[in-house]
């Protein structure tokens, strides 16, 4: 159970506070409703740039992270395709300094030429080091189009190509800061060592002058249920070749989440999951092999991906998988079985939990979703789970027509 | 409710930090000889036990280790491999095998009233492992699958080369190539096995809420063990210095590594130089992340470590970036060493490191799960938590000149290891 209070400012900002009286740091985590979804389709890319530009200086500060470090903090963000979320931990004494950080680039940003033209060759770095300088790297920019044809997540976090952010003008970027970095699109948890009055005049005093804006309504394009099976294949010189088959999910607060969650661990399992047990340890047909979700707000993908073996084919485990898979159609996992994996994700969640950053990025994302309060519900959904569920829920997912399978082939 | 005008101009007091707690766990020599460490005053219900043994990459021939620790729990004389885990699947405890180059350190993870039963059911399969000839077969095979698609990437090539040459002569210079994969050899793991964890138990690591009886339920098992440790190899290190370039078709992005021999804990310079290396990579506002990052744009990320173990440490600066600005970043590297050389740190910018330093060594002591590390850091090279207060004072301390004095015994140009591949 993670207690919390709740408090809005005038100007739209929400405000959470989780206290947590055995530590001498504090964290200031604050999440902006903007994702890589976000984005148009001619300018991906743009919130990940963005976050970086984050870093270079607001209206007043020149320099977002020298008056941190002299606090004794540090502070990174992450951007997804659904949020940009930022945060600082430093010693609880210091906690002004985070909120004056914080509250400075929220009200505007520095937009210096000199940030933006190093940021975008930092950011096309990123880009070769993660995506195209190693083998495999780019396969979710393959993957993503292929499963998505109507709604932004066909697009990753990064963008499309880099010649979206080679393009990128002072004037978009102050658009999308515009746009969409104002308190009624911002969410702000404080964890720490504090008192609540301590907590709603401190924020008051950085946070409540800056203007309102109306937040803009999102219409995103909803991906229409699949209706066919597609394939993508690429050539390519790789060590062996690789395989991924996405399956379309429901969205992160439908029971779907949670039933898929459940059978991407049962099956995936490393020792005892079928894929281990079948594909790699009986038939020898892979390297490697696993299943995981992609757990994103809006529909979100079942992904069964790993490596081929030398001398054996894409079209051999093809052949094997789709009849692997109807077992879970066909028959009901043990009721043993759902209550171990149950028990894992609780163990997982409980580790999870013990660390400030992580409880105050999970309450701010339950906000987003709805209501912070989600985050102590999450338990009882999966108990709540019976094995026909499962049952009846793999007869949905694990339609061939509501597959998307990419193959990078092994020249 | 009122509300002060606020200037925006103006940086909230900064307030020092005044006392860090560290917390020595509660140690308890074993019959064996083995010391098992418990920290308990954790605030909810998970635990974890640490087990270490002297089992690590250069106590025999790399492959053999690093296969022995990935079959620990895949077969015993008791129960396959597939029944193991889901032994422990029932009782929702999860566990890791980290291999560093002088130490095994199988870690288990379960919530506290599960964590005995968790690790008896690893005991068990651990003394009667059997290493079944399928298991073995296929994780030779998997591995050799890793390795293939690793030697594609250009940072690999890179750290091992470095690591080759940096600690030259000596046993740590051992790694893994292709071929040994092709004699992967059952009977030498069972032997590693037997050698170097049911005797080689080192020590162990539990930190939870956990009732007295349990803690002396563990210390009955643990007491199963030898502790017949190995004496460390001798050390005689001929690290080779100079540059090497290590061409990849097509890459677009080469990945750098440059080092030098250093030292650990253990050596009067060591606090000191740990200023120095932070001002100089090892902070998001280092010389060189505000170089070659946030000046020129030449990468994603660049960092200066020291990288330490029982006997010995070097200094090491890595980085990725793009290939036609490779030259360009050697360039500014050394630029960076020539300043810190020559002229002094600002009083400002040594200000902000050191209280950047005190704020991270605030967080590291937070709390019993981080504490524990801190402990381990310290434990390993042999020395106890009076380091941590030796350490916030010469922090404290040391003076610009200090730090240029450093720069120039350690940081010359000409003794560096320099070495890139893409």
């Amino acid at each position: 159970m993670i207690t919390f209070e709740r408090f809005n400012l005038d100007n739209g900002l929400r405000v959470l506070f989780h206290k947590e009286p055995t530590t001498p740091m504090a964290v200031v985590n604050v999440l902006y409703d903007v994702g890589a979804r976000d984005e148009d389709p001619q300018q991906t890319g743009f919130a990940h740039l963005f976050e970086h530009l984050m870093f270079g200086g607001s209206v007043h500060i020149p320099d977002f992270d020298a008056p941190l470090q002299a606090a004794g903090g540090q502070s990174n963000a992450f951007t997804s395709n659904d949020i940009t979320n930022y945060y600082d931990v430093l010693p609880a004494q210091n906690l002004d300094t985070a909120l004056w950080l914080e509250s400075d680039r929220m009200l505007s940003l520095a937009f210096t030429p000199k940030s933006l033209e190093v940021q975008r060759q930092v950011v096309i770095e990123e880009f070769k080091q993660r995506y195209l300088n190693q083998p495999y790297g780019d396969a979710w920019l393959h993957l993503r189009p292929l499963a998505y044809q109507k709604h932004p997540y066909r697009w990753a976090t990064i963008g499309k190509n880099i010649k979206h952010i080679q393009d990128a003008t002072m004037s978009d970027v102050r658009d999308f800061f515009k746009k969409h970095y104002h308190p009624g699109n911002a969410i702000l948890c404080i964890v720490g060592n504090f008192e609540l009055a301590t907590i709603k005049e401190k924020v008051n005093f950085y946070f409540s002058d800056i203007p309102s804006q109306p937040k803009s309504a999102r219409k995103l394009s909803p991906e229409p249920p699949q209706k066919k099976f597609r394939i993508k294949t690429i050539q390519r010189k790789v060590p062996a070749s690789s395989f991924y088959y996405a399956f379309q999910m429901g969205k992160r607060l439908d029971q779907d989440y949670y039933l898929s969650d459940l059978l991407s661990d049962h099956m995936g399992n490393e020792k005892t999951g079928i894929l281990f047990t079948e594909l790699q340890r009986k038939k020898k047909l892979v390297s490697e092999i696993t299943a995981y979700i992609t757990g994103s707000i809006d529909n979100g993908l079942f992904v069964i991906s790993g490596k081929i073996n030398p001398k054996r084919s894409l079209s051999e485990l093809d052949a094997v998988l789709w009849p692997l898979l109807d077992q879970y159609k066909s028959k009901k996992m043990s009721q043993s079985a759902l209550r171990e994996l149950i028990l894992k994700l609780q163990t997982a969640k409980a580790f999870q939990d013990q660390g400030l950053l992580s409880r105050a990025m999970n309450l701010s994302f339950f906000e987003l979703l709805g209501s912070a309060e989600l985050i102590n519900q999450e338990s009882a959904r999966f108990e709540n789970i019976q094995t026909k569920d499962l049952q009846t829920y793999a007869q949905q997912l694990l339609d061939k027509n509501r597959c998307s399978l990419l193959q990078i082939q092994a020249q | 409710m009122t509300q002060k005008a606020i200037d925006r101009h103006i940086a909230p007091a900064l307030h020092p930090i005044e006392h860090i707690s560290f917390v020595a766990p509660n140690a308890q020599l074993l019959a064996n000889g083995a010391t098992l460490f418990c920290l308990s005053g954790l605030q909810n219900d998970t635990s974890k036990i640490e087990l270490h043994f002297a089992a690590g990459s250069t106590t025999n021939d790399p492959l053999t280790a690093s296969l022995c620790a990935g079959l620990l729990i895949n077969g015993s004389h008791q129960k396959t491999a597939k029944q193991i885990q889901k032994a422990l699947d029932a009782v929702g405890a999860y566990y890791d095998v980290s291999l560093t180059q002088e130490t095994a350190v199988v870690t288990l993870y379960a919530l506290k009233n599960q964590l005995y039963n968790a690790y008896l059911i690893f005991h068990e399969n651990l003394f009667g492992a059997i290493f079944p000839a399928k298991e073995v077969k296929d994780l030779v095979h998997s591995r050799r699958q890793k390795f293939l698609v690793q030697e594609q990437k250009v940072s690999f090539i890179a750290q091992r080369y470095f690591q080759r040459c940096l600690l030259a002569g000596t046993a740590y210079a051992k790694q893994i190539q292709l071929s040994d994969f092709d004699h992967a050899d059952r009977a030498a793991i069972q032997a590693f096995h037997a050698q170097h964890y049911l005797c080689g138990l080192k020590k162990v690591y539990l930190v939870g809420d956990l009732q007295e009886a349990t803690i002396k339920a563990f210390a009955n098992l643990l007491e199963q063990y030898q502790s017949k440790l190995p004496q460390s190899a001798v050390f005689e290190w001929q690290p080779e210095q100079g540059a090497t370039h290590i061409e990849q078709d097509g890459a677009l992005q080469s990945a750098v590594r440059i080092g030098r021999p250093l030292f650990n804990k253990t050596h009067p310079d060591f606090c000191s130089f740990s200023v120095l290396n932070t001002v100089l990579g090892d902070y998001f506002g280092s010389r060189l992340m505000s170089n070659i990052r946030e000046d020129k744009g030449y990468t994603y990320g660049i960092g200066s470590h020291i990288v330490e173990s029982k006997q010995f440490g070097y200094l090491v600066i890595g980085t990725e970036v793009g290939v036609q600005t490779r030259e360009a970043t050697f360039r500014e590297i050394q630029y960076e060493f020539e300043r810190l050389k020559t002229e002094l740190i600002p009083e400002e910018e040594l200000n902000l490191v050191k209280s950047y330093l005190m704020g991270q060594l605030l967080k590291s002591a937070d709390g019993p799960y981080a504490m524990l590390d801190l402990f381990a850091n310290v434990e390993t090279v042999g020395l106890d938590l009076s380091y941590y207060d030796r350490y916030i004072s010469e922090v404290k301390a040391v003076d610009a000149k200090k730090l240029r004095e450093l720069a120039q015994r350690y940081l010359i140009w000409e003794e560096m290891l320099l070495i890139s591949a893409g």
